[in-house]
């Protein structure tokens, strides 16, 4: 038998506190697992919302702690347009409305004409009409939610919208909730002349750093432009809280998860302190003795890493049951696994190395007359 | 040293407990190689910090202890000599309960570099020498006292040491058991021509042996 299975089958000698010692790691993993999946979905999705497809970047207002808070004069439109290097800029204004049994319907108000920019497909009707006329076109989710199509009412701040089409944009965010003319937005947020964002789409030979430079450098006092998610996370304190939050259960499943496998260590070098006496007289260096404690403990964390990640992704799959999917776009990055096992290995690593350099320093003769 | 002293000790002391019990006072001893020595005294005696001096599981006061050339005292790595060295049996088995017979006397080999297959193939030849070719898949727990004594055996060979120590290797069996793992170790006394100290307060148990010491007090008695 190789040394390697021999540090394999130790933790499983205890079964009952191994399997305890698993679990209690194995739910702060889960935990790492599951917010990362949902995390890196709302980084997609605003990924998507910020780079609307055709738009070669983003304009928000600046000094802003959410996107949603942004406010900027609809007249920029015209001063971005003037700026070398642009081709087009469309302003967008975000709201959030009560729709039925969904409180967070997201509408986004645009110039019909302008829909191109944004990376709208009409699958079914056609575009809603520009001014005050009330049409509206919905995203597929929302109208397999809403159980609506083309043809039939929706009612948006008391008044009766006509859904003219269904759009995709395999953005969840999006797909679940409206699109409908700059004016009506206006007018349900009481918001007049204010657009959230503009898109800009720059001339082909133009080159995207050197654009935003110049409408950095002349309208930075009230702007600031995002062309990636690490402009957006600079100025978005929402994923910054987000991501920090989950550093910190990170950090929180590994302090607990190393005090439970120092606990499950300890306890198994304490039952087996004859049996240390015996193989260090049959020769057994102290470092050996290190590592199969040391190996014994990140074998358990490990296999606690397993199971943490399949919890994290069954407990994903029950949100989504549960109701959760017009919220949750779960994005499965090969990041987030690796982040839980790193953690895993941490844990092991950390909360075994007390109990393995105690197992190995004890002195045999003392090991051996322990009963 | 004479080249026939496998064990030469001169006036070791060993005392515990910050000099409160005074194990060992002033020992004295040579064992020749391949001599059967059973040390023999009553319980507190220090016959058994004796033979973990001699083992290398403790270190001495003072004194000068020199096993098969090594002196034990200035000696750093003690656990490489006990690999080479030492075949240790104790009067309980202390076999590893998870692991089969066959692991459990593949333990000490992982010292030596020596692959898997190698381990097994001195393993599975320790085994049929002491009887339990048929038993290597049991567990410790599967086993009879005797059975269990004989996988210990087979465990204190495997790194073919110079010296076997057996500290009451027959104190937990019944006459008969311990009858025959007496014989066992005879046997490979006479064959291989191991030195074997053991230790026991059983006088027939004693006999056995090509010479007897006696401790008392932490002394030699003559």
């Amino acid at each position: 038998m190789s040394f390697f299975s021999l540090i394999i089958k130790n933790p499983f000698r205890n079964k009952t506190r191994s399997a305890l010692a698993i679990v209690g790691i194995a739910i702060g993993i889960a935990t790492i697992v599951a917010l990362g999946i949902i995390t890196d979905g709302l980084k997609a999705s605003t990924e998507e919302t910020l780079k609307a497809g055709g738009a070669d970047f983003s304009i928000a207002e600046s000094n802003v702690s959410d996107l949603f808070f942004s406010k900027i004069d609809e007249e920029y439109i015209a001063r971005i347009k003037e700026v070398d290097g642009v081709n087009d800029v469309v302003g967008i204004l975000m709201a959030i409305q009560r729709v039925e049994d969904n409180p967070y319907f997201v509408l986004i108000g645009i110039d019909p004409a302008k829909l191109s920019i944004s990376n709208i497909k009409v699958t079914e009707g056609q575009a809603f009409a520009a001014g005050d006329a009330k049409e509206v076109i919905i995203g597929k989710v929302a109208s397999e939610k809403l159980n609506k199509t083309v043809g039939d009412t929706i009612t948006l701040n008391r008044e009766e919208y006509e859904i003219t089409g269904i759009f995709q944009t395999g953005d969840l965010q999006q797909d679940g909730g409206a699109f409908l003319s700059l004016e009506n937005v206006q007018a349900i947020e009481n918001k007049n002349d204010t657009v959230t964002m503009l898109y800009v789409k720059i001339d082909n030979n133009a080159d995207v750093e050197e654009v935003t430079a110049k409408i950095e450098e002349e309208y930075g006092n009230d702007l600031t432009t995002i062309a990636s998610l690490e402009d957006l996370a600079s100025i978005d304190q929402g994923l910054q809280t987000i991501d920090t939050a989950s550093w910190a259960i990170s950090l929180l499943a590994i302090v607990i998860g190393g005090i439970g496998v120092i606990n499950t260590m300890i306890m198994s070098v304490y039952e087996r302190t004859r049996e240390i006496g015996v193989l260090k007289a049959v020769g057994w260096k102290d470092r050996r003795i290190l590592s199969m404690i040391l190996g014994e403990s990140i074998v358990l964390t490990l296999v606690a890493g397993l199971v943490g990640a399949i919890m994290g992704i069954l407990g994903i799959q029950v949100l989504l049951a549960l109701g959760m999917d017009s919220f949750i776009a779960p994005v499965y990055s090969a990041d987030v696994f690796i982040r839980a096992f790193a953690v895993a290995l941490t844990v092991g690593l950390l909360g075994g190395f007390y109990p393995a350099y105690r197992a190995s320093r004890l002195p045999p003769t003392e090991a051996l007359r322990y009963e | 040293m004479n080249k026939e002293n496998i064990v030469e000790i001169q006036n070791l002391q060993k005392s515990f407990d910050h000099g409160k019990i005074t194990a060992l006072n002033g020992i004295n001893l040579e064992i020749k190689k391949g001599e059967f020595v059973s040390i023999i005294g009553p319980s507190g005696s220090g016959k058994s910090t004796l033979l973990n001096m001699i083992g290398a599981l403790d270190k001495a006061d003072t004194g000068s202890i020199v096993v098969s050339g090594n002196d034990l005292i200035q000696k750093k790595d003690l656990s490489e000599f006990r690999s080479r060295e030492i075949g240790f049996i104790f009067q309980l088995h202390n076999l590893i309960p998870n692991l089969s017979v066959l692991e459990n006397v593949e333990i000490p080999m992982y010292e030596k570099k020596m692959s898997s297959s190698q381990m097994r193939k001195r393993a599975l030849e320790l085994l049929e020498y002491v009887g339990l070719s048929d038993k290597l898949k049991r567990k410790p727990t599967e086993l009879s006292g005797g059975e269990r004594q004989r996988v210990a055996i087979a465990r204190a060979l495997a790194n073919e040491p110079s010296i076997i120590l057996a500290d009451e290797p027959t104190g937990s069996l019944d006459s008969k058991t311990g009858a025959m793992i007496l014989n066992r170790l005879k046997d490979l006394h006479e064959k291989e021509n191991v030195t074997l100290i053991m230790v026991t307060h059983d006088m027939d148990v004693a006999s056995l042996a090509d010479r007897t010491i006696k401790v008392l007090d932490g002394k030699i008695q003559n």
